[in-house]
């Protein structure tokens, strides 16, 4: 018989919001949406519970939540704030339990099982953990507290805000009944349709349905769904042990112009900047990938994505930006306007670098380069340094919940 | 035009355009032969634009002029007659009647209006042994980039020097340098320096084959093309153009220790470990003890071996990485029984040489390690 363990779901309230908030306290209390403004292309990273009233919820376009709510405040996002207090949160974490699991920019699972002598029973751990938090921070969270990381994650959406639930061990499946299957991670709008279309509405009637039936519908997915739906940690999401790292599988930066461009030096510009930034985060996770791929959407919103494997892996942003340019020139209808831009990398070179015999000077310099290059912007900000092709494509990083750095998922094994 | 040929003649003469054919038909010209009739030879000609050749055999010309017909489909036919003589007719909607014994065929054909004009050679160069250019591609081909993007080095450099007949070909990885002997590198007027294409260097080897023992390639150039011309076949090739790297500041001017090996041992050796080595990167560890050299893989999905082969070396010990595939490239294409292989350290390029005596000419393999 498997240990009960116990585990939190720490998720920050409104983040991107309350940070804005520290930075001008009299966005308080208002409707605010935090992505870009109200006219730009993009979509709402966050809105303030005032916001939300109305309609506002994150993901929306601009311009829809600017109809939904047009007194809201419209704040531009900055990642750097937000990567800045997303290491504190971390902090705090870290110092509470050594078993963290930064699942994104706001929120993180840990596992504090075995932790009764320190901290007291699990209730009373979670509001220590809550008052640390607003004293370290001066952020509220709210926390979930449950037996599997997938209940606590829906439990601490129901804590939401600034509370604290716990779901007893054995009680799971009658917390979950009632609530909508929409509420179970990885049901989106498409299964909740289909679900909906076998009068499935709560996840109770979800648990209801034997296995066999669910796996027939959905495949491996309803097997996951059947899981889930009785509180399980199921289906892809939780294959590894907090504390465990299982790195990420791909890295990529996109962007969407404010207006369309036919300009191949703009493009050119853009596309050395996404090579940067997919380059940093390459370094930080001490990756070096084997496949570039680059995605390019048109006006008419056709979308092509073209990849290339290249001899020798690599993490510098000058090779990355070379194969990508390559990419780019290959595919455009030229002068057809873009809409949108993306660097993707992905095939991590697993041991066994093959070393250069012409470039390999060359291939070191830039390396040793690069490293000050991040040591730079570490220190002051991710402009810092930029390559010369990509001074004109300095565009706004989009504020989103995976930004480049995010604590606690850093697998830090190359970094010198 | 009309000719009467022997079937054999024909054949044989087909069968060396056929690596020169375009093979997908981007444009459907490209998969004829031009057949030419004039003074009692039938000349064939043959282009993908890059590459061309063309070969000639006697025939008795009952009219002269041109035609083209399928490349392919003309060889597959032939193949399949009796041996004997064979007759070829054009007739005036570019087709061409076949008649051998009791076969008669219609062959669809093309005006040859369409056919690609190939350049003139020019004044002669050089002469080299046509033995010597083949010998110098199979220790090189192997090491030809085949990444297309770096297209400087999707050929081999060809050299001649008061040193001798050179070819050198590297993929950035590594590098195999052939330098001929005084003797056998043929003569030329002056020096030159061109880069032949890896399409160009397989037409050769196989022209080579077909060619006597003491025959010489007589070589020309013009400032876009090279032309090889063995015995009546002439081979064109398109130069690639670009700067091929700096090779001379690659090959290793002094190693600090020396391993000298069985080729055999350490071959079959390395085929072995490596059928352990991860799929992808083909890594080993190549370890240099005193007395001995030992080779080491392991991957996660098939498991690990080592084996340990004599050798004499005195210098310390030292691990490094190899991609398995780089090391058996050139230890198949030498003849010599012993293989000298240099080092400094795990992060320099290594060299590997055919070790004995009575080596007439210069053969030198540098391999970069892998990172372990």
């Amino acid at each position: 018989m498997k240990e009960v363990r116990t585990y939190f779901h720490v998720d920050m309230d409104a983040f991107f919001v309350s940070v804005e908030e520290l930075y001008d306290p009299s966005l308080k209390g208002k409707p605010v949406v935090v992505g870009g403004q109200s006219h730009e292309r993009g979509v709402v990273s966050a809105a303030s519970y005032a916001a939300r009233k109305f309609g506002v919820h994150s993901a929306m376009p601009l311009r829809t939540a600017y109809q939904k709510c047009p007194q809201a405040i419209f704040v531009d996002g900055h990642p750097d704030r937000y990567r800045e207090y997303s290491h504190r949160v971390h902090d705090v974490l870290e110092s509470f339990s050594p078993l963290v699991e930064m699942a994104s920019v706001d929120e993180a699972y840990l596992d504090i099982t075995g932790t009764e002598r320190l901290y007291g029973p699990p209730l009373r751990a979670a509001h220590l953990l809550h008052e640390r938090m607003k004293k370290a921070t001066q952020l509220n969270c709210s926390i979930g507290i449950a037996a599997s990381r997938l209940v606590a994650k829906i439990t601490s959406d129901q804590a939401k805000p600034n509370g604290i639930l716990w779901v007893i061990p054995g009680c799971e499946a009658a917390f979950l009944a009632p609530l909508d299957v929409r509420k179970v991670p990885g049901v989106g709008k498409v299964t909740e349709k289909n679900l909906h279309l076998l009068g499935i509405r709560k996840v109770g009637d979800l648990a209801q349905l034997d296995d066999g039936f669910l796996e027939e519908r959905f495949g491996k997915w309803g097997m996951a769904l059947a899981g889930k739906a009785r509180g399980a940690d199921a289906g892809g999401w939780f294959d590894t042990e907090i504390g465990e790292d299982a790195g990420p599988k791909s890295i990529s930066h996109e962007h969407t112009f404010n207006e369309d461009t036919g300009n191949l030096e703009q493009i050119e510009a853009t596309l050395a900047r996404l090579s940067e930034m997919v380059g940093r985060r390459l370094r930080e996770h001490g990756l070096e990938a084997r496949t570039i791929q680059l995605k390019l959407r048109y006006t008419d919103f056709s979308t092509i994505t073209r990849a290339h494997s290249l001899p020798r892996a690599t993490q510098l942003d000058t090779e990355i930006y070379e194969e990508i340019r390559e990419l780019f020139r290959r595919n455009w209808k030229t002068g057809a306007p873009v809409r949108l831009l993306g660097v993707h990398a992905s095939g991590w070179a697993e041991g066994g670098e093959q070393m250069d015999l012409l470039g390999e000077d060359r291939h070191q310099k830039w390396k040793e380069t690069m490293a000050a290059a991040d040591r730079m912007r570490d220190r002051f900000g991710e402009k810092a340094v930029s390559l010369a092709a990509s001074l004109r494509g300095n565009f706004r990083e989009r504020t989103h919940e995976n930004p480049v750095g995010l604590p606690g998922k850093n697998r830090e094994k190359n970094s010198k | 035009m009309e000719f009467t040929v022997s079937k054999g003649d024909l054949v044989r003469e087909l069968s060396l355009s056929q690596g020169v054919v375009e093979k997908k038909t981007t444009i459907p010209i490209l998969s004829n032969v031009l057949l030419e009739a004039a003074d009692d030879r039938i000349t064939l000609t043959a282009t993908d634009l890059e590459l061309g050749i063309r070969c000639s055999c006697p025939a008795r010309v009952k009219k002269e002029g041109s035609g083209t017909v399928p490349a392919r489909k003309l060889l597959d036919y032939m193949r399949l007659l009796p041996e004997g003589d064979v007759n070829m007719k054009f007739l005036d909607n570019h087709w061409a009647s076949i008649t051998s014994g009791r076969s008669r065929t219609r062959i669809a054909g093309m005006s040859r209006e369409s056919f690609p004009e190939l350049p003139q050679m020019p004044e002669p160069i050089a002469q080299v042994p046509v033995k010597t250019l083949a010998s110098m591609i199979a220790r090189t081909s192997f090491a030809i980039s085949m990444e297309e993007s770096r297209f400087t080095l999707n050929g081999a450099l060809l050299l001649m020097r008061p040193e001798g007949l050179t070819m050198v070909a590297t993929d950035g990885h590594r590098l195999a340098y052939v330098q001929a002997a005084p003797a056998e590198s043929g003569s030329a007027d002056k020096p030159f320096r061109a880069l032949v294409p890896k399409k160009a260097m397989s037409a050769l080897t196989k022209l080579s084959d077909d060619a006597g023992d003491g025959a010489m390639a007589i070589v020309a150039g013009d400032d876009n093309h090279l032309f090889f011309q063995i015995g009546h076949r002439l081979l064109i090739t398109r130069k690639l153009t670009g700067n091929f790297p700096d090779y001379e500041r690659v090959l290793p001017k002094d190693h600090q220790f020396m391993a000298k090996l069985e080729k055999a041992e350490i071959r079959s050796a390395i085929e072995r470990v490596a059928q352990f080595a991860d799929e992808r990167s083909r890594a080993i560890r190549v370890q240099f003890n005193a007395g001995e050299v030992r080779v080491f893989s392991s991957s996660v999905e098939t498991g690990e071996s080592e084996e340990s082969v004599p050798a004499e070396y005195t210098g310390p010990d030292i691990e490094i990485g190899f991609n398995a595939q780089y090391l058996l490239d050139f230890l198949r294409a030498i003849s010599q029984d012993h293989v000298a292989f240099e080092l400094k350290d795990q992060k320099s390029a290594g060299e590997l040489r055919p070790a004995g005596d009575a080596i007439a000419d210069q053969y030198r393999y540098v391999v970069m390690p892998m990172r372990i």
